[in-house]
């Protein structure tokens, strides 16, 4: 729950985002500034609406645009008004609406809303102090703007689909999610975060230019350099090790069957102590002086060997158990959780309350997901569930605007409204 | 001038922090990185400098610590946190990653309590409190229990684990949380006066970075299917990676949706004397070209697809169908994306001098380009205990006698 004490706000408390976007990378970054307390108003329009709104599943039964779960878990913490941009009348909404907010996200095509009338120095001239922040795959400047990105689009381009994956195999293994939605859309936040900060201290607002595959590039320093300095190229390295440490230098790092059908538990020890440790649980402490695997570089060296010994020992126990036995000896070791799993059976997860019961109109009763970041003092929040499509309109158009019942009748007539 | 100028971040994590004090650096904070005697473990990661290890010599270090400043403190020592605590005092962030019951050298809420307006961040693996709190944890098992990894693997090689992507993605999940929750704390911090304690849970991060399968498992408790470079599903669906004729592969996830985007990329194939079958009237509506349904009308377009991209090179592949309106990619190693001028033209990628070694290196540059506060890529990382003199003596007054006998008890260096 939101605090109501003096100086209890959630930290974001007071900031109005107008929020044009839609499938995964800026409602990943709208959804954090929900969480933190900012007031999001996505702007929608029923001729293009969010193909979010039709995914999967839908628990009560196939009804969209409000029936979708996996819109009701990203876009929770918004609001939702339906304007159509490319009305005049609707135009003059948005300006509007820009004129009392402080952010504009969106992550369309490079050149969306700059045809709609709404690029920077537009919205500049409705609101000088206006943070904009341009989400797109390959960003709004350079000879291939008109490109397009979804997800693995960008994880291809960036290098991050080949670091991922079996060294024996055909084709990488790369992200089978889209890893760079999220990680643009956490990008996006911390980007606004800190330009609220600089507007509050000096009133500038400024155009923050994201690209996508740019968010992914950032994230292969270790790899881009070993070719900048060392000239080695990432095909000349043998990698990816499928679950084997690139670095730090490590073994055993790997995954090791379990009880069970595709049950899987991750050990690594990065240290002798670590090593040492994990032979005394293993019932094998003859490994510790067995020469192929008394230091690192003899277990490197003969890891094909400590692999298999090791996956033998793990066979058939079970993942749970043993994470906990290795942990107890202070063994890095942790099975692979899904989705369900971190739901029904992460006792960590369960204790820190990071699934609570929410309602829906359409949609029901549902556990909404945690908070990843704990104020002491402003707490986040995860009140408000996914918007219904217009929920918010007589809100924003009457009273954050100000148009008369007469006019807002207007405006669904003619369209503006749609 | 930088967003977070005259913003001063005292920095004292291992490598699950690092990316989090890479950001706020580069959005212009003056990051003092502490380091023990001997230097971050950071310095041990490698790549190195011709392969050959020392602790100017990690190319993970070089990457992850440009743009900060480097102070050697014993925080095991009474004098070193001492010394700590008096720098605490004049910062506006700590950034720390013990865990909480593991030879934690300060109390981070006390802190937090004891200098009203310092923004503490605890970025652990766990978080503060619950069962979990203290296990030991390195970033593949990070990923593998937070949910990411379970995803990512092979659907047609049997027998296969999941596959955990390389590179420290459970730390740039995590520093993406604590960069945006030390510049929202900051944002408060200038209308209320106060700072506050921050508890991060990299658990929980992970747990929100799982996409489409956090909605099948909060509200149907339905797990994904893995699948060799494609996202996981409730339901197998068609491989996306396609090898071409320069021994590389294409991703075709972003089939045309439009038809003027299909008839030209059929246009493209058919230019080159393939694709005979992408002419079926069927495929004009945008419901049969559909993927993941595993309709026979994809299965046909796909053949077609595979052939065309077996007998062509990947870059023009690419190029061809991204003029088409296709959002399809190379799969591109890191290397090759040093090849592309869109990225120079924009200005990604940055050359920092190395003065000492008398070289210019290029390194991966801002993950954002901001208008009225430029992202900066800052100094080469910080040699090992570079800044201590400049910081302890300059800023924080201590005499040069005093510096020296930290020094001579291997309190600072």
């Amino acid at each position: 729950m939101t605090g109501t004490k003096p100086n209890t706000r959630p930290p974001l408390d007071g900031v109005r985002v107008v929020d044009f976007t839609w499938i995964v990378a800026g409602p990943t970054c709208t959804r954090l500034l929900g969480d933190l307390g900012a007031e999001v108003i996505r702007v929608e329009n029923e001729q293009t609406l969010d193909s979010i709104r039709f995914g999967r599943p839908h628990p009560n039964g196939f009804d969209p645009p409000d029936s979708s779960a996996m819109f009701n878990w990203l876009d929770r913490n918004k609001r939702s008004i339906t304007v159509n941009a490319r009305h005049p009348d609707g135009l003059d909404l948005i300006k509007r609406l820009i004129r009392v907010s402080d952010v504009v996200v969106e992550n369309y095509s490079s050149r969306i809303l700059e045809n709609w009338g709404l690029s920077y120095e537009e919205q500049r001239a409705e609101n000088p102090e206006i943070i904009y922040v341009s989400l797109s795959g390959f960003g709004h400047s350079g000879p291939q703007r008109d490109y397009s990105t979804w997800g693995p689009t960008a994880q291809a381009l960036s290098g991050l689909t080949a670091m991922s994956g079996l060294p024996e195999a055909p084709e990488p293994a790369g992200w089978g999610y889209s890893y760079l939605d999220h990680m643009a859309g956490f990008t996006a936040a911390a980007a606004i975060t800190a330009a609220l900060k600089h507007r509050r201290e000096t009133g500038t607002g400024q155009w923050i230019d994201l690209s996508q595959v740019e968010t992914g590039m950032a994230l292969t320093g270790p790899a881009t350099l070993d070719f900048t300095v060392n000239g080695r190229r990432y095909r000349d390295t043998g990698n990816p090790p499928g679950n084997r440490s690139v670095w730090p230098q490590a073994a055993p790092h790997n995954t090791y069957p379990t009880a069970g059908d595709d049950n899987w538990i991750m050990i690594t020890c990065t240290s002798d102590a670590e090593w040492e440790a994990f032979c005394e649980v293993s019932d094998h402490p003859h490994w510790r002086t067995d020469r192929r695997f008394a230091t690192l570089p003899a277990r490197l060296r003969h890891e094909d060997e400590l692999d298999e010994q090791i996956g033998s020992w793990t066979a058939g126990q079970d993942g749970r158990a043993l994470m906990q036995r290795l942990q107890a000896a202070d063994v890095p070791a942790g099975v692979v959780q899904n989705g369900v799993d971190l739901v029904v059976d992460d006792p960590q997860m369960r204790a820190r309350e990071w699934t609570v019961t929410r309602d829906h109109p359409v949609v029901g009763e549902h556990l909404t997901d945690g908070l990843q970041i704990h104020f002491a003092r402003t707490p986040a929040h995860r009140d408000l569930p996914g918007p219904r499509l217009g929920e918010a309109n007589q809100y924003v158009f009457a009273e954050l605007l100000g148009l008369s019942d007469r006019r807002i009748a207007e405006l669904q007539v003619n369209g503006a409204m749609g | 001038m930088g967003a977070l100028d005259g913003v001063r971040v005292l920095d004292c994590s291992d490598p699950k922090g690092h990316f989090a004090g890479k950001l706020l650096a580069g959005l212009g904070a003056d990051v003092i990185k502490i380091e023990a005697p001997g230097g971050d473990v950071g310095r041990t990661y490698g790549p190195f400098l011709d392969d050959q290890p020392g602790p100017e010599r990690s190319l993970y270090w070089w990457h992850y610590a440009a743009g900060k400043r480097s102070v050697v403190l014993d925080l095991q020592t009474s004098d070193g946190i001492e010394l700590f605590l008096e720098l605490a005092a004049e910062s506006d962030i700590v950034l720390e990653t013990w865990q909480p019951g593991r030879d934690h050298p300060f109390d981070p809420v006390a802190l937090s309590d004891h200098h009203r307006e310092l923004v503490v961040i605890s970025l652990t693996p766990f978080g503060q409190t619950g069962p979990w709190r203290d296990y030991a944890w390195s970033d593949a098992v990070g990923l593998a229990l937070g949910g990411p990894m379970s995803s990512c693997g092979y659907d047609n090689l049997p027998g296969t684990p999941p596959i955990r992507p390389t590179e420290h993605h459970a730390s740039h999940i995590a520093g993406y949380f604590a960069a945006t929750a030390a510049c929202s704390a900051l944002y408060e911090r200038q209308a209320s006066g106060l700072g506050q304690h921050i508890d991060i849970s990299m658990h929980e991060c992970m747990g929100f970075t799982i996409e489409s399968s956090a909605p099948w498992a909060l509200y149907e408790q339905h797990p994904l299917i893995r699948q060799a470079g494609r996202h996981a599903g409730p339901q197998p669906t068609e491989p996306w990676q396609y090898p071409t004729a320069d021994g590389r592969l294409i991703n075709i996830f972003g089939m045309p949706r439009s038809e003027a985007s299909w008839l030209a990329l059929v246009a493209f194939i058919q230019e080159r004397g393939m694709g005979e079958n992408l002419s079926d009237f069927e495929l004009l509506d945008g419901r049969k070209r559909q993927l993941g349904l595993q309709q026979r009308s994809v299965a046909v377009m796909l053949d077609d697809i595979a052939e065309f991209i077996a007998a062509n090179d990947a870059e023009e592949i690419y190029a061809g169908a991204q003029a088409a309106g296709a959002a399809w990619s190379t799969i591109r190693t890191p290397d090759e994306c040093l090849a592309d001028e869109h990225w120079h033209k924009r200005g990604f990628f940055v050359d920092v001098e190395h003065e000492e070694r008398n070289r210019t290196v290029t390194f991966p540059g801002a993950p954002y380009i901001l208008s009225e506060t430029p992202w900066t890529h800052g100094r080469r990382a910080p040699l090992l205990g570079e800044h201590t003199t400049e910081v302890l003596c300059g800023e924080l007054g201590l005499s040069d006698q005093e510096l020296g006998a930290l020094i001579a008890a291997g309190v600072a260096q």
